[in-house]
């Protein structure tokens, strides 16, 4: 039953019985009442998410140095003594700002995933911007993290156009709600940016079998340049994921988070970063209002205050699960 | 539930108290509710400031005979002050006295009339009766030779007083001059500064035997701040006294444009017990008449004795209470509309900036200080500066940028251009610093998105700003700002799709 004016848009009365949320209700309903301000630098800074990451024995990315102060910068080429590849990163940036991946080197040069080179001085100054704050929230004063670049699953990257995937999870109180897949294509260019042109997978949340991809807001089966099917795909670790997206709520005590996390080929899943305020482009790669799970897993909050760790996860996988439909 | 029941409850009672004071002014003080069309109603205010020494203040203030001849509703404000009107053959003053003062004064004196055929410099005759006398300037020497030779160029052309006029200020303030007048000029502005032209001219008319003297008026256009009085010649034609302006000496003064406040060659104003004194002019139109006003300053209601204040603090006003009604706009516009913009108040400071100036001509300046910003921001970035330096770099080339429009656009002829040195230029570079950052990690797509949403957003608030009933309300009753308030906190707890969303999710299907 498609009308003429659905080419552009939907009425708001359509997409409350599709239950998807839009930014005023997850602010109102979800963020705001869940989410005290006094918790957000727990995830903002991601030392010190990582270093709550290690207390709670969760593996992350091994960090090999931190960029505190220009005196850093100008060392920079003793802290990078022995390390073939690895990430720069800002420790208060958000949605990927200032991330630098280095794949190899090559004499002087350092190699960046799409090839292009750079010099140490490069470096150097990439380091600098971020010491003077130029991709944290707020532009406040920031370090940079060099940590341990992530060697993607081959499941993963076979359907990634040279980005990295990572798998985002969105909780509400401990419970998983809706997971997705990022990959990048030609057209996002290594990000993992879905309004930029990367693929939105939706994933099973029972299985971790990919179920649904969309490119640009419409459904795809195949992955748009290297023309592989990204529906369909099982994922490796998928309980050793929901379990750290799990332990990542009561690590932070945030009711409504999202979990970002890549599956290193021999280190298994690693824990990339928590987010405070997940996006909703989730629901479009799953092709699920947010509020079909939201709702349940709050009632399921208030009915059984007392679930524990597996709990929460049988009862997920269970209730959020996709129900293959009878033969 | 609670909290919407309490929510519901401020609405109710800002709305309440809002509203009610606004129909309060409107049935007892009998202020309308519409905008008239603008009466042709001026009201100029002279503000004298000095700092008093702790002892016997003295402060006199040259005012127009119009004034108290015709009953220009004249006021004087002052607390502690003992004042009083002098007369002096047809010229006025305004004397304070006080017996003991300290620290800043502020004197007050405004008149207010309606759009008058006179501008107050027509011909008087000489007062007392006789002739006045040329009083001569004592050139010598090499000044007094060049004065001579162009006293002599002008008078060979000039046929009387008027002409002569005429034919020596055009000379004065000519942008190519003889070599006698760069003489004389040299001389007058290391002695006189600002203003030298037109004492050369007037002592040059001495000098010619056409007494002269030093006339002030007062702009009639509204402008943020005061004004200084402007400087006018009056000169005598043999019959009477006439005043003209001589930046402008070919024509006659223009009564819609320009009020003459003093003329008698008197000083302008005084100040003896006292220090650092200046003098300054609010000219200010008024949307409601005098009588409306007087009611409105005399009400028992707190937020209307802004009402009260001088014009020059009350003018202030009438752009502050501007303000929360783009912020309005902005919120309405991102949470409603869902609109991206670069920061959030972004768009409230370009809207100001943009009611300073024309529309067309203020986006056009934004749009090219912009364009040209980022493309020599993008050449600077080779250099691999440091953030800091960056955006400093970026203040000077917007400096830099400004400067040459405002060159450029004079030189075309447009006078708007002159006036982009009020806008914000922090909020330019940073516009650009962002801009160009966001460039670099989003992509140029983004970028534009942003800054278009942001120029979008200020260009609404702009024509919700500039809609004469909105400005009327806006400061006639501030009081409506708790109307708005409530709307604000209302749009506060929506949480239903913005317009942004509807498009968004428009393939959206359930699977």
């Amino acid at each position: 039953m498609k009308r003429w004016w659905h080419r552009w848009i939907r009425t708001p009365g359509e997409l409350r019985a599709m239950g998807v949320v839009g930014i005023n209700m997850r602010n109102a309903r979800f963020l705001l009442p869940n989410n005290p301000r006094k918790l957000y630098d727990l995830v903002d800074n991601k030392i010190r998410t990582k270093q709550l990451a290690i207390d709670h024995k969760m593996a992350v990315p091994e960090t090999y140095a931190v960029v505190r102060n220009p005196h850093d910068t100008s060392v920079l080429e003793k802290l990078l003594k022995g390390r073939e590849s690895f990430v720069i990163k800002p420790a208060r940036g958000s949605g990927g700002k200032g991330v630098l991946v280095i794949v190899a080197r090559e004499g002087g040069y350092f190699i960046k995933p799409s090839g292009s080179r750079l010099t140490l001085d490069e470096l150097k100054h990439h380091c600098s911007n971020i010491l003077a704050g130029l991709f944290s929230l707020g532009g406040r004063r920031d370090v940079g993290l060099i940590e341990y670049r992530v060697h993607p699953a081959k499941v993963l990257t076979e359907i990634s156009f040279q980005g990295a995937p990572d798998i985002r999870v969105v909780m509400l109180k401990g419970y998983p709600v809706m997971a997705m897949l990022r990959a990048a294509t030609r057209e996002s260019d290594g990000r993992a940016n879905l309004h930029q042109g990367a693929i939105g997978i939706g994933i099973d949340l029972a299985t971790g079998r990919t179920v649904r991809a969309v490119h640009h807001g419409h459904p795809i089966e195949r992955h748009p340049d290297l023309k592989v099917p990204v529906v369909g795909v099982q994922l490796p670790h998928w309980d050793a994921i929901l379990d750290i997206a799990v332990t990542c709520h009561e690590m932070t005590r945030l009711g409504y988070l999202g979990v970002d996390i890549m599956i290193d080929e021999d280190l298994g899943p690693l824990m990339i970063e928590v987010n405070a305020r997940p996006g909703l482009a989730i629901q479009l790669a799953n092709g699920v209002g947010l509020m079909r799970r939201l709702e349940p897993a709050l009632e399921r909050s208030q009915s059984h205050p007392h679930d524990s760790h597996d709990q929460k996860i049988a009862f997920s996988r269970e209730a959020f699960g996709v129900k293959l439909s009878a033969p | 539930m609670a909290s919407r029941i309490k929510l519901l409850f401020v609405v109710i009672v800002l709305v309440l108290i809002g509203g009610g004071i606004a129909a309060y002014k409107n049935a007892v003080l009998g202020l309308p509710l519409r905008a008239g069309y603008l009466p042709p109603e001026w009201m100029i205010e002279a503000k004298l400031t000095f700092l008093a020494d702790d002892e016997k203040v003295r402060a006199e203030l040259s005012i127009p005979a119009a004034a108290v001849d015709e009953g220009l509703s004249p006021e004087a404000g002052s607390v502690g002050y003992n004042y009083y009107v002098e007369k002096d053959q047809g010229e006025y003053t305004a004397v304070w006295t006080s017996e003991k003062q300290s620290q800043n004064q502020a004197l007050y004196y405004r008149i207010n009339f309606l759009d008058r055929k006179k501008s107050g410099g027509e011909p008087i005759p000489h007062p007392g009766g006789g002739f006045p006398v040329p009083e001569s300037p004592g050139f010598s020497g090499a000044l007094e030779d060049g004065a001579k030779r162009v006293i002599q160029r002008a008078k060979a052309v000039s046929a009387d007083p008027d002409s002569l006029f005429v034919g020596i200020f055009r000379e004065v303030v000519a942008i190519q001059s003889s070599q006698e007048i760069g003489l004389l000029r040299a001389r007058y502005e290391d002695e006189a500064g600002r203003g030298a032209l037109t004492v050369l001219g007037i002592d040059l008319l001495n000098m010619a035997g056409v007494p002269a003297r030093l006339a002030y008026g007062v702009k009639l256009e509204e402008a943020r701040g005061g004004q200084q009085p402007t400087r006018l010649v009056e000169y005598y034609d043999g019959a009477y006294w006439k005043v003209r302006d001589p930046d402008d000496p070919g024509s006659t003064l223009d009564p819609s444009k320009i009020f003459v406040w003093h003329r008698g060659g008197g000083a302008l104003f005084e100040v003896t017990g006292g220090e650092s004194s200046k003098l300054s002019f609010t000219v200010t139109r008024d949307f409601i008449r005098p009588a409306e006003m007087a009611n409105l300053r005399e009400s028992p209601l707190v937020i209307s004795t802004i009402f009260g204040l001088p014009a020059s603090e009350r003018d202030v006003f009438r752009y502050v209470v501007l303000i929360p009604l783009g912020a309005f706009v902005v919120v309405v516009m991102r949470n409603l509309v869902g609109i991206a913009t670069l920061g959030t108040f972004m768009p409230v400071l370009l809207a100001l900036a943009l009611l300073e100036m024309k529309l067309e001509s203020g986006l056009i300046m934004f749009t090219v200080i912009v364009t040209v910003g980022l493309w020599i921001r993008f050449l600077l970035s080779r250099l691999n500066m440091l953030v800091v330096p960056r955006v400093a770099a970026c203040v000077v080339i917007v400096t830099l940028l400004m400067m040459v429009l405002s060159v450029v656009s004079y030189r075309l002829g447009m006078m708007d251009g002159l006036r982009i040195t009020l806008f914000p230029m922090i909020i330019l570079a940073w516009t650009i610093e962002r801009m160009s950052l966001i460039w670099e990690e989003e992509g140029k797509r983004s970028a534009i998105m942003q800054v278009g949403g942001s120029v979008l957003v200020a260009v609404i608030a702009y024509s919700f700003m500039s809609v004469p009933q909105v400005k009327y309300w806006a400061f006639y009753f501030p009081e409506l700002l708790l109307v708005l308030l409530a709307c604000i906190i209302l749009i506060g707890r929506y949480t239903g799709y913005r317009l942004s969303e509807l498009v968004r999710f428009r393939d959206f299907k359930e699977v």
